[in-house]
């Protein structure tokens, strides 16, 4: 009996203090939400506005470029298919909620990815945190983001950035730290300033793993927009989240079979793009 | 121009699952039946025994089979989820997860041994392992509800197969590193090989494997409490009630279980896995041994 009105004095504690700071922060929470819906909005207008050909056309072509003929027929022909399924808009809203989420991590977590990289110290603090991120389930994250903005794609977005934020961050501290020594020396013999040796011989040897962590967050983004449907992000996870609420199967079929589309393009067009980079630094 | 909604895939698949559901009812409720039982059997102590007992019981295990710091967080994280009024539901989740990575270590263990062995099965294996890897959790919990409705077999069934993979591949790598010599060894003193795998390939194995497990635990963990939306119970449910319904304080309470359990969990695997790797023994064997003292 006592435990049951500690719990509810402590749901209540709760409540108060996130309505305190809503009412104190809001301008700041209110900044948050218009920005990142801005990004978002941005990214979508242009994933949506040419007809849904043209932009097959444009992901075809993209794909032939950094993977092959072969593939960039199967992504024409899979995206094509979205759009034969009547899921075109909602197909192009995970993109770009999936899209400005990793560009925003990623502006996160290469410059400290950098850092890390080159520090010991501050690795060791890193690693942690990323451990713990990467420990606690996804779906968690979405929680502080309905708590302070509400529902809306800006909170599937601070979920996706969270969970995106950790391999980038980790790949790339870790291509850094790789750097061979010898070339290190070479720079260091020719006289290169820090900034040079970063530029020209870190970063460039460390691209290879900074695109499987640009795969890899990529991938993981895509997981949580999906499951950001809940909080009612639009998009494929909320066509799935409505389908299996009304018991739709055919829906929730065609939902999934969407979203297997998008995270196989996805991942094949970020991993050439790798392979590519790879060639080019060689 | 508008082939734009004209054709549903899901609507001309959606009839086979209705003809599955209907002829194959019998299969279909008997695997649910098993899969319930085997989670009633493993929550019914947990969720019955006094709640003390069942943290006092859970830590001195952490404290023989790990270290005393684990057993500490064991201690103070399962206090904190039963004073925050969630501990039926930390101890149903606690369920789902170790069924679920039971399941997934019974497949994935053999079939990794198997596809160490046989090149032809571990290329087989590749592109389906690499498909199921890249896809997002929610996919697996379309079908799984499809076929078995909603509520928790689906929740077990989507969170084997999300978790088996990497188990999977951990153990086939695991094989393969095994010294050689280690193998000649063996066949040079006429093991069988039978012998071979069971005293010397996996002992060896082992502490790769264990780094699976662990991952195979921290992705299942995920699994369940997604599963939350699919009326799967445990934190998962009330994660989704306080995500749902606005009920931030249940959300945030539920939520801090989760993350709780999720750094006992892994904490707790790791922990294993280090007793192992710095001690000769292992870690349940020093636990025996111990135990074997004190009286």
């Amino acid at each position: 009996m006592d435990r049951v009105s500690f719990v509810a004095k402590l749901d209540d504690a709760v409540q108060f203090g996130l309505d305190w700071l809503y009412t104190n922060g809001a301008w700041f929470f209110d900044a948050i939400d218009d920005g990142l819906g801005e990004v978002y909005s941005g990214i979508e207008w242009m994933l949506l506005s040419p007809p849904y050909w043209v932009m097959v056309v444009l992901f075809g072509l993209l794909g032939w470029k950094t993977v092959g003929v072969t593939f960039a027929l199967l992504a024409g022909a899979g995206l094509l298919g979205c759009a034969v399924m009547g899921l075109w808009d909602e197909t192009m809203s995970t993109l770009a909620l999936v899209l400005s989420s990793v560009v925003i991590a990623l502006i996160i977590a290469i410059p400290i990815g950098i850092v890390a990289g080159l520090k010991a110290g501050v690795n060791r603090y890193v690693q942690v945190a990323v451990d713990v991120i990467q420990t606690i389930p996804p779906y968690i994250y979405l929680l502080p983001g309905v708590a302070l903005i509400g529902y809306g794609p800006a909170t599937a977005m601070t979920a996706t950035i969270i969970v995106a934020i950790s391999p980038a961050l980790r790949l790339t501290a870790l291509g850094i730290q790789l750097t061979p020594l010898e070339l290190v020396e070479l720079g260091r013999a020719n006289g290169a300033s820090s900034m040079q040796m970063l530029f020209k011989i870190r970063l460039p040897l460390a691209r290879p793993s900074i695109m499987t962590g640009i795969n890899q967050s990529l991938m993981v983004s895509v997981g949580m927009v999906v499951i950001a449907g809940i909080v009612g992000a639009e998009g494929l996870g909320f066509v799935i989240y409505e389908a299996i609420r009304t018991l739709d199967i055919g829906k929730a079929i065609d939902g999934g079979i969407s979203i297997v589309i998008v995270t196989m393009v996805l991942d094949r067009i970020s991993q050439g793009l790798g392979a590519e980079g790879a060639m080019a630094a060689q | 121009m508008t082939i734009e909604n004209s054709f549903s895939p899901g609507q001309a698949i959606a009839p086979v699952f209705r003809w599955l559901n209907i002829n194959f009812h019998a299969a279909f409720e008997a695997f649910s039946d098993a899969i319930n039982a085997a989670l009633v059997l493993v929550e019914t102590p947990l969720i019955s025994g006094p709640p003390i007992i069942v943290i006092t019981i859970l830590s001195v295990a952490a404290c023989l089979l790990t270290s005393w710091r684990t057993a500490v967080l064991v201690a103070v994280g399962f206090t904190t989820c039963f004073l925050a009024g969630l501990w039926k539901e930390t101890m149903e989740t606690t369920a789902l997860v170790a069924v679920a990575v039971l399941v997934a270590l019974a497949i994935g263990i053999p079939l990794g041994i198997l596809a160490s062995r046989q090149r032809r099965i571990e290329l087989g294996l590749r592109p389906i392992l690499d498909v199921m890897q890249t896809l997002p959790p929610w996919v697996y919990l379309v079908p799984a509800v499809i076929l078995f409705g909603l509520g928790r077999v689906p929740a077990v069934i989507a969170t084997v197969i999300y978790g088996t993979p990497p188990i999977l591949r951990i153990t086939t790598l695991a094989i393969k590193g095994v010294p050689r010599d280690r193998i000649e060894l063996g066949r040079a003193f006429g093991a069988s090989d039978r012998m071979i795998l069971w005293k010397i390939e996996l002992p060896s194995a082992l502490p790769t494997i264990l780094v699976g497990i662990n991952q195979c635990i921290i992705l299942s963990l995920a699994m369940v409490v997604l599963a939350g939306l699919v009326g799967a119970g445990g934190l998962g449910a009330e994660v989704t009630r306080g995500l749902t319904r606005m009920e931030m304080g249940l959300g945030l309470r539920a939520g801090l279980a989760v993350v709780i359990l999720a750094l006992i969990l892994d904490r707790f695997s790791r922990a294993t896995l280090t007793a192992r790797r710095t001690r000769p023994l292992t870690g349940i064997a020093n636990a025996l041994r111990g135990r074997r003292k004190n009286k």
